[in-house]
């Protein structure tokens, strides 16, 4: 009796103890753990796992030549923000982090991050970095990450769909009528071809693929301070009710309407869709693929014009960061010529527009009009980016998708404004 | 009042006996002591500090500074948290009477000791295995537009076409979610209310059938009443799973279309891990704490109440 009395206290305590490690056993613990093991010979590295087909080459080649090793960690690109916060906010946080350069403003904000403006001051190449980038990177005159990896959206139009439609594969559209008009002749083709999608409630789609329209049409989606809302403005009219048109004509598929990413890309992957707005990364995709003759242009503006979201990471060493000198020697080389090279090799367009001629541009004929999307690339600077944009549940996406779907374009913007400058203001 | 005299004396008589009883509760205490440390551990320490934060503009990163009652002042105003609990709400008006009156036809199903019953008994237990988020990845892909089984379906019973998008109307993404849960939760509320139903003797209802009671009539006038404390528990589940209802939103419907599928607990989400106010956050919790618990208890008291 007594013994079996012990044996299931003990059993108890077991998986009590069991269960506390388990729990402790997750993410911050190993993190933890990895910093403490860091010493002085390890830096150690936080990047979204998006960013896996590449990051841990960019590691190995600064492991080959230095003896402090970068060590990756891998977090999913879903809770990127929350994780990298609450760590930084802990202490728990790596020396280094690769940050989507949207947040940067945020993180800049917060005091998380060390402050680097005399590292980039120190640059020789310091004006061939993307200046989306280095603009994103500045909070209060003050430096406090670098451009690392840039992204550009661009328009995907499948070649072969163009020329069964009568549509020339090597005159892509200039202006919203004539993408209308080829979506409209390439949806005509059969039941299941369409002619344009988007990923109706994603928000980094639609901040990625939708502000390019109207930033090429002359207009802004926020004001260049980061204080002021521009969601109702004319520009932005014009270009939802440009979405819209494609949407009446039947030219996108139902999906667009509750797409939250996946299906957008797969759509035409499978060759069943003649234009899509997406990334850089997405030719690497196609040519892995090796399916669908495909080319890439600019986004246009309602009468021509072009413009393009720069995208991409910045690489920023942590205030907490055990390892700084080191850190801030490896943030140094990340933008140095060796570690672009790697970035460019994989399908990753380069932040120094200075060597996107000699490593990026022979690579791929389409890169041609990735680079020059990237170099004149924007970004909306704003504390509170994820609440507005980034959030697929936030304004941005909200009045979107309410003004393309359901049609009540100027009350979409006027409640779309009124939440986003409610953000802004209710910033901390 | 006699019992501290009473059991001094029994002490002062048989030493051993109390020594023993002081060992029995000191075993009880050490088995009890990890189960009380784990629920202070998991459960007290951070509702303490859900609500120590609830008084505070607390970001994610950055300085927290105490503002009193302001966020739950604000949460009265709040039309977005609103929104998602009226939602909340309905999804739970809907949601619960579909389980349990589905639970209890299968419960009344499975009851009779056939081989073929405990089978079925097994089939319908099967889904509660699976994952909730599992299962509703296995949903949106079986209804999304083009790609998924139900799309094939409904085209071959002429019920709708391969292109529907099922989550385009609030309603029939609701609908969808709905299904979903139930074909996950059902067998759990069938199993709860068997263990209920076996409980009941089997003479009472012989008895009531002897005296010449219907089928309906024995199942409403002593299987239901008999049945009380059971439904008392599964509905409590229930209502609490529905209000607190999460994942099946945000990986099904991602509070589409056009935010119309967003529910309590995915609004403070969205208000901690999105916007970053981990404060208001709180605040928006504890609400939500206090009306589950209301809600709870009204429940439990109107059914034990009721039988009298």
């Amino acid at each position: 009796m007594r013994t079996r009395r012990t044996t299931a206290a003990g059993a108890l305590l077991t998986s009590v103890v069991l269960l506390a490690t388990a729990c402790g056993g997750s993410d911050t613990a190993s993190s933890r753990s990895d910093t403490s093991g860091s010493g002085s010979d390890t830096i150690t590295m936080w990047a979204r796992d998006t960013q896996k087909g590449f990051i841990n080459l960019v590691a190995d080649a600064w492991n080959k030549g230095h003896d402090t090793k970068v060590k990756v960690t891998l977090v999913p690109q879903a809770n990127f923000v929350q994780k990298f916060g609450t760590a930084a906010a802990s202490g728990s946080g790596p020396d280094v982090a690769s940050i989507d350069l949207v947040f940067l403003p945020y993180f800049a904000s917060t005091g998380v991050l060390d402050d680097i403006t005399e590292l980039e001051n120190k640059l020789p190449y310091k004006d061939g970095l993307s200046a989306a980038h280095r603009r994103l990177a500045t909070y209060n005159g003050r430096t406090y990450a670098l451009p690392f990896t840039a992204e550009a959206s661009v328009l995907f139009y499948n070649k072969d769909l163009f020329r069964k439609a009568g549509l020339d594969p090597d005159k892509p559209p200039k202006n919203y009528a004539e993408i209308i008009s080829s979506a409209k002749k390439i949806r005509a083709l059969g039941k299941d071809t369409y002619g344009y999608a988007i990923a109706g409630q994603c928000g980094g789609c639609n901040v990625f693929e939708f502000t390019p329209h109207i930033w090429a049409s002359g207009g802004d989606v926020i004001t260049a301070d980061g204080k002021k809302a521009l969601f109702d403005t004319p520009e932005v009219t014009d270009a939802l009710t440009f979405y819209r048109k494609l949407y009446t004509d039947g030219s996108m598929p139902a999906q667009s309407k509750t797409d939250t990413g996946t299906n957008q890309p797969a759509l035409f992957q499978s060759g069943k869709l003649g234009m899509t707005p997406l990334g850089a990364f997405f030719v690497q995709v196609l040519n892995k693929d090796d399916k669908v003759d495909f080319g890439v242009a600019p986004l246009p503006g309602k009468n021509g014009g072009s413009a393009s979201f720069a995208g991409g990471d910045e690489i920023a060493v942590t205030k907490n960061a055990k390892n700084k000198a080191q850190a801030q020697e490896f943030v140094k080389w990340a933008t140095g010529e060796q570690a672009q090279t790697v970035l460019a090799d994989n399908g990753v367009v380069p932040v120094r527009t200075d060597l996107l001629d000699k490593i990026y541009i022979p690579l791929d004929p389409r890169y041609k009009v990735l680079a020059e999307a990237m170099e004149k690339g924007r970004t909306p600077y704003s504390t509170v980016e994820n609440a507005l944009f980034n959030d697929s549940n936030g304004p941005w996406v909200n009045m979107i998708n309410r003004a393309v779907f359901d049609g009540d374009i100027a009350k979409a913007q006027e409640e779309g404004q009124k939440a986003a400058q409610t953000i802004i203001d209710d910033a901390p | 009042m006699t019992s501290p005299t009473k059991r001094g004396g029994t002490g002062a008589v048989h030493r051993p006996r109390l020594s023993r009883a002081g060992r029995r509760r000191l075993a009880g205490v050490a088995m009890t002591t990890p189960a009380l440390a784990m629920i202070m551990l998991f459960f007290f320490v951070p509702l303490v500090m859900m609500l120590w934060m609830s008084l505070h503009n607390w970001p994610l990163l950055g300085e927290h500074r105490f503002i009193g009652l302001r966020n739950y002042r604000d949460a009265l105003h709040d039309t977005e948290f609103h929104t998602a609990v009226i939602f909340t709400v309905k999804y739970t008006l809907i949601t619960t009477p579909v389980l349990f009156v589905l639970g209890l036809a299968l419960a009344l199903l499975v009851r009779r000791r056939h081989r073929g019953a405990r089978f079925f008994q097994a089939v319908y237990f099967l889904p509660v295995v699976v994952g909730l988020a599992s299962a509703a990845f296995l949903w949106l892909f079986m209804f999304q537009s083009d790609i998924g089984p139900a799309g094939d379906l409904a085209d071959h019973l002429g019920l709708g076409s391969r292109a529907t998008n099922w989550f385009a109307g609030s309603t029939s993404a609701m609908l969808v979610v709905i299904s979903m849960v139930t074909w996950k939760v059902v067998g759990l509320q069938m199993l709860l209310l068997l263990t209920g139903l076996l409980s009941i003797p089997t003479d009472v209802e012989e008895a009531a059938r002897i005296d010449g009671a219907s089928r309906r009539q024995t199942f409403r006038h002593v299987v239901l009443p008999l049945l009380r404390p059971t439904l008392a528990l599964v509905l409590v589940f229930s209502v609490a799973g529905s209000l607190l209802a999460f994942d099946q939103f945000y990986v099904m419907t991602g509070g589409g279309p056009s935010n119309s599928t967003i529910t309590a607990v995915y609004e403070i989400y969205r208000t901690s891990f999105i916007r970053f106010q981990l404060g208001y956050g709180s605040a928006l919790s504890a609400l939500l704490m206090i009306v589950l618990a209301v809600v709870s208890a009204m429940q439990l008291l109107l059914l034990r109440s009721a039988d009298h």
